[in-house]
């Protein structure tokens, strides 16, 4: 394998139990969003737009579709003969091996795999977000600045900084100090998960890191504030665009109203950045003489005959006659019976709404119908509740 | 992996289709929405399992040659995979062909580096989608030297029957007659112009018909051979759906026909998706006040005006107010505020400028040429 400057680790081994029937039985960076894409379509692209193209995903949790769904990485053109995309389950080492215990755990465990690449930088994501973002103009700012390890941050709301992690800077943004959700936040840059680090200092603070038995394992709790206290130089770098956490039922859902509004506050016609998804191939959508579309995105495959308002709807998906969809995000496959009426929900892949039935409410919490699962004919789900297939 | 190769002949007689294919192969021209013609035969193809695929080009092949690439979106990007054979110059052979039997001759050595045993030959103005496993088997069965898939002549929508082929096929599949654009053909079963064959003896046949001076494979070789019976050609009846596309009309008529939801189940079934170049465009954008109806549109699209009956290509902006019946637009074509069209072939990025007109007659749709801003 011949040098590159920098390798990107992917961090997508959580669960993302806060989708709840969503991450059951696949890893959050696999939930589909937006209508063709998932939510590692986004750093991937990203990635592969930025000319970084090496790039370790490390799953853990419920990994297969993940890993089908990365395959070779030829729709990001990260199917290379000198790097890629690689997919870094946990492995055994003799008699040992064991679970990726935190973030920076996950990483230390495939040191050996980024050295084999002997970069200068390591650039860390996380694929909880839906963003564009030019890492190669993050790594040009963690060259200039000399910086050890460069954190990503993006400037807040100040009444929503206690929730985030809130890095405190001087004028040359470098950072003094690091706060965990702060109840009186001195700055509002809150952290993005986003870090580029000097590959000498991170092996060797992840090395230390491994060596104490009371450290978690963590970037944010326990990588970072080491190396501020030990005086290494740590900046922060401003992203300000489009940046959007997908991490709840509920920001999900926005997520994907935000590409209804006009303009699009994440401009994926941009040609220059496009967001790369792998393609299921289905011819274009049908929309029948009866029915009516309006303030939609709808996709590839889709047979539509009833009436879409304000929603999204993925690959091949299938409306009747008479069903209603309003501000509703519906996933590849899924199905919607006549005259079924579906208000404020998500309903997942190859999900199944049966005549007549009614899910989700105008107001309220969104309702979600779990993968596979059917809502039966003339059945109601009320707002907020969960449909689950295994429960059926 | 099975013991069978392709070769897709594209360099058929287009003079039908007029502007459309001015600037591209038949093969190379947009249809259905988001797919090139091409994209069917090899999809055929390759869900057949076929590996190793050659695609003949003659004129105007830059389209052609971007659309497959490396051919990966058809996965045949493997150690055989896709092999563009393009026209070229020798002493013999001055990279103008003839006809399909000038064309195979010339492409002599691809057939003889192969090492399938048999072969499937097709056209590239034909779209179909066939497993050919079962014609495969028929073949074999038959004992025959070379098999013709055909279709009965009321199903084989598109063609005029001055481009059609027509077969008699006795009880036992054994084809005993060939008439070649008749007016009035007096068989009924239209030959789909795919052949299955094994490699050596197609070699053969075109060694043979290129000595005596031939040009025609289906005339010279095919017609002359079944009349003085030298070789057995057995009839494989195909039932599902193929359309010719050698006129505008054609053109037209199959892609208005998509809007009927069993064209679209037989042509794209779940199992035998219709693999091609991928845009990477998101979804089909529709406003607030957009209206939609009976139509086929494809990623990318945004749609502000009224849209009835029709097909649009990846990337078609249709603007407020603007009005489009029974048309077909190609990728990234524009329709301006308040502009009007009915009937219309519009090609890639065509423009028409706002409160344009455009209204052609059902039996006559207007063709607006590649990038034209009216």
């Amino acid at each position: 394998m011949r040098k590159k400057q920098c390798v990107a680790m992917l961090l997508a081994g959580g669960q993302g139990s806060r989708l709840g029937i969503l991450t059951k039985n696949v890893a959050k960076p696999a939930v589909p969003y937006g209508g063709k894409y998932r939510i590692i379509d986004f750093p991937l692209s990203n990635c592969t737009n930025s000319g970084i193209d090496v790039v370790g995903v490390l799953t853990q949790y419920r990994p297969l579709e993940l890993n089908a769904y990365i395959g070779s990485g030829s729709p990001w053109d990260l199917d290379l003969s000198n790097g890629g995309v690689f997919v870094l389950p946990p492995y055994q080492t003799g008699k040992t091996g064991e679970w990726y215990k935190g973030t920076a755990n996950a990483i230390y465990q495939n040191i050996p795999f980024i050295a084999q690449w002997d970069p200068e930088y390591v650039l860390v994501l996380s694929g909880d977000h839906i963003y564009k973002m030019d890492y190669n103009a993050m790594l040009r700012a963690h060259i200039k600045n000399g910086a050890d390890l460069t954190i990503a941050v993006r400037e807040v709301p100040w009444e929503e900084a206690p929730r985030f992690g809130i890095l405190n800077t001087d004028e040359n943004n470098q950072i003094t100090e690091f706060e965990e959700k702060p109840a009186h936040p001195k700055s509002n840059k809150a952290s993005m998960g986003v870090y580029i680090f000097s590959w000498s200092k991170m092996r060797k603070y992840l090395e230390m890191d491994e060596a104490d038995p009371n450290s978690e394992n963590d970037f944010g709790k326990n990588i970072i504030p080491t190396m501020l206290d030990a005086g290494e130089k740590l900046f922060t770098y401003t992203f300000d665009g489009y940046w959007k956490d997908v991490g709840t039922i509920e920001s999900l859902w926005e997520a994907n109203m935000d590409l209804l509004t006009l303009p699009m506050p994440i401009d994926l016609y941009d040609k220059r950045w496009r967001i790369y998804a792998r393609n299921p191939g289905m011819p274009p959508h049908s929309i029948d003489s009866g029915a009516k579309v309006v303030d939609s995105l709808i996709t590839e495959g889709c047979e539509v005959k009833g009436v879409i308002r304000h929603s999204v709807l993925f690959a091949g998906v299938t409306v009747e006659t008479g069903a209603e969809i309003t501000d509703a995000v519906v996933m590849p496959g899924a199905v919607i019976e006549r005259g079924a009426v579906v208000r404020r929900a998500i309903i997942a892949e190859n999900a199944h709404i049966c005549a007549g039935a009614v899910v989700g409410e105008e107001t309220g919490k969104i309702a979600v119908v779990g993968p596979k699962a059917t809502v039966a004919a003339g059945d109601k789900v009320a707002a907020g509740v969960q449909i689950d297939a295994d429960a059926q | 992996m099975k013991d069978v190769m392709g070769l897709i002949y594209t360099g058929e007689n287009d003079i039908h289709l007029g502007e459309l294919t001015s600037q591209r192969a038949v093969a190379a021209l947009p249809i259905a929405g988001r797919y090139r013609v091409i994209d069917f035969q090899l999809s055929s193809m390759v869900h057949t399992g076929i590996k190793n695929v050659g695609v003949i080009t003659q004129k105007n092949y830059s389209s052609l040659m971007d659309h497959i690439g490396s051919g990966r979106e058809w996965d045949l990007h493997g150690k055989q995979g896709l092999v563009m054979l393009p026209p070229f110059l020798t002493r013999e052979n001055m990279g103008v062909y003839t006809g399909l039997l000038d064309a195979l001759k010339s492409n002599a050595n691809f057939l003889r580096l192969s090492s399938q045993e048999y072969i499937v030959l097709t056209n590239s103005h034909t779209v179909y989608n066939i497993d050919f496993t079962d014609a495969l088997r028929d073949h074999v069965e038959s004992g025959a030297d070379l098999t013709i898939l055909y279709t009965h002549g009321s199903k084989f929508t598109g063609t005029d029957s001055e481009n059609g082929t027509y077969l008699s096929v006795s009880e036992d599949g054994t084809v005993t007659g060939m008439e070649i654009g008749s007016a009035v053909p007096t068989r009924e079963c239209a030959s789909l112009k795919i052949y299955i064959t094994k490699r050596e003896l197609l070699r053969q046949l075109v060694e043979q018909g290129a000595a005596n001076g031939l040009h025609s494979f289906e005339r010279d070789v095919l017609q002359r051979n079944i009349n003085q019976g030298n070789l057995k050609v057995h009839g494989y009846e195909y039932k599902g759906l193929a359309c010719q596309i050698d006129s505008i009309q054609s053109y037209f008529n199959f892609n208005m026909s998509l809007l009927n939801s069993d064209v679209r189940r037989q042509l794209f079934p779940a199992d035998r998706p219709v693999y091609t170049k991928v845009r990477d465009d998101l979804p089909a954008r529709y406003v607030e006040d957009s209206q939609c109806s009976g139509s086929l549109v494809a990623n990318g699209c945004v749609i502000e005006g009224t849209v009835i009956n029709s097909v649009l290509f990846r990337g078609v902006k249709i603007a407020k107010g603007a009005v489009v019946k029974n048309s077909i637009i190609m990728q990234d074509a524009q329709i301006q505020e308040g502009a009007e069209i009915d009937h219309c072939i519009l090609d890639k990025q065509s423009v028409i400028r706002r409160n344009g007109r455009l209204i052609a007659p059902a039996a006559y749709p207007i063709v607006i040429a590649k990038n034209v801003v009216i």
